[in-house]
């Protein structure tokens, strides 16, 4: 049997879900509010599944990590990947010289 | 534009255009490698952003840094970037692909192939290193271009889903449905690039 898969507010969820469907129950959470249905579910899983409740955390430490992303642009010096190199900066100079 | 402004005492004046590349460029550059996560689209942005800022320097206020604006005009260059990506494709079709990518993640009980491990240390500790950072970038890389552009517009730039599907033309459901692949991704990815070679 195929569980449905909607994505706006869902009635009919079953009380006890797959780590599927509390995974993506815990992504929409951060997205919208959930209905009290969902909310339950989602509830229930993590009450009774380690898996879900760690994947729930490492979401949360995910988007820390993207809290802080400027920070570290501000702070780890960029490799030399990340810096342009000369020849873009001579052409980026020559186009701005060309337009001033 | 040019009026008696230019001649105003502004809390900070503009520079010189011409000392942009040097002070400003390698910044800019590294935040839009960040978003596109290609060097060349980065390096056309960068170039735009000064193009524009030239014309509109007039319109500098001063009462942010110079980089600040730069940054903000930026940002707008590459939201333009994202839209028109997401122009060329039917929408209709991510949502299918995005599903399937789910699929992968789970056996046919609806069970995660492999259980988490444990995180430690605290992503948020070993932040800055360069070694994390560096995987850290390497997995937004292997995210699909659509997928990785509505990621960033969400989790680095902090917009909410009305914004972005406004901008990128796409309902809720597509965006939900790319977002919640992309985290499924990004932490497989994570786990074992980093936290099982710790």
């Amino acid at each position: 049997m195929k569980i449905p898969t909607n994505w706006e507010h869902e009635t009919k969820l079953p009380l006890v879900t797959s780590c599927k469907q509390a995974a993506r129950l815990v992504s929409i959470s951060v997205e919208r509010n959930l209905s009290i249905r969902e909310f339950l579910s989602m509830r229930i899983h993590l009450w009774m599944c380690k898996t879900c409740t760690r994947y729930r955390n490492q979401m949360k430490a995910l988007r820390n990590i993207f809290l802080h992303h400027e920070e570290v642009l501000d702070n780890v010096p960029a490799s030399v990947e990340e810096c342009l190199d000369q020849q873009a900066k001579e052409k980026i100079k020559a186009k701005l010289l060309k337009k001033a | 534009m040019k009026s008696s402004k230019e001649n105003n005492n502004f809390p900070s004046k503009i520079s010189d255009p011409e000392t942009w590349v040097e002070s400003h460029g390698d910044y800019l550059f590294r935040y839009a490698l960040m978003r596109l996560r290609n060097r060349e689209s980065a390096e056309n942005m960068v170039q735009e952003t000064f193009l524009a800022a030239l014309t509109a320097r007039n319109s500098f206020s001063g009462r942010s840094s110079e980089r600040t604006w730069l940054v903000g005009i930026l940002k707008h260059k590459i939201i333009d970037q994202y839209r028109k990506s997401f122009r060329e494709k039917p929408i209709s079709q991510i949502q299918t692909e995005e599903e399937q990518t789910v699929d992968q993640f789970y056996d046919a009980m609806e069970n995660p192939k492999g259980y988490p491990k444990d995180w430690m240390p605290d992503p948020v500790k070993v932040l800055h290193s360069k070694e994390f950072w560096g995987i850290f970038k390497g997995c937004l890389g292997h995210l699909p271009e659509r997928t990785a552009s509505a990621f960033s517009m969400r989790e680095m730039d902090g917009m909410d889903t009305d914004e972005i599907c406004k901008e990128l033309g796409i309902s809720p459901t597509n965006l939900w449905v790319m977002l919640h692949r992309a985290r499924l991704q990004l932490r497989a990815c994570l786990e074992q690039n980093w936290f099982e070679k710790k």
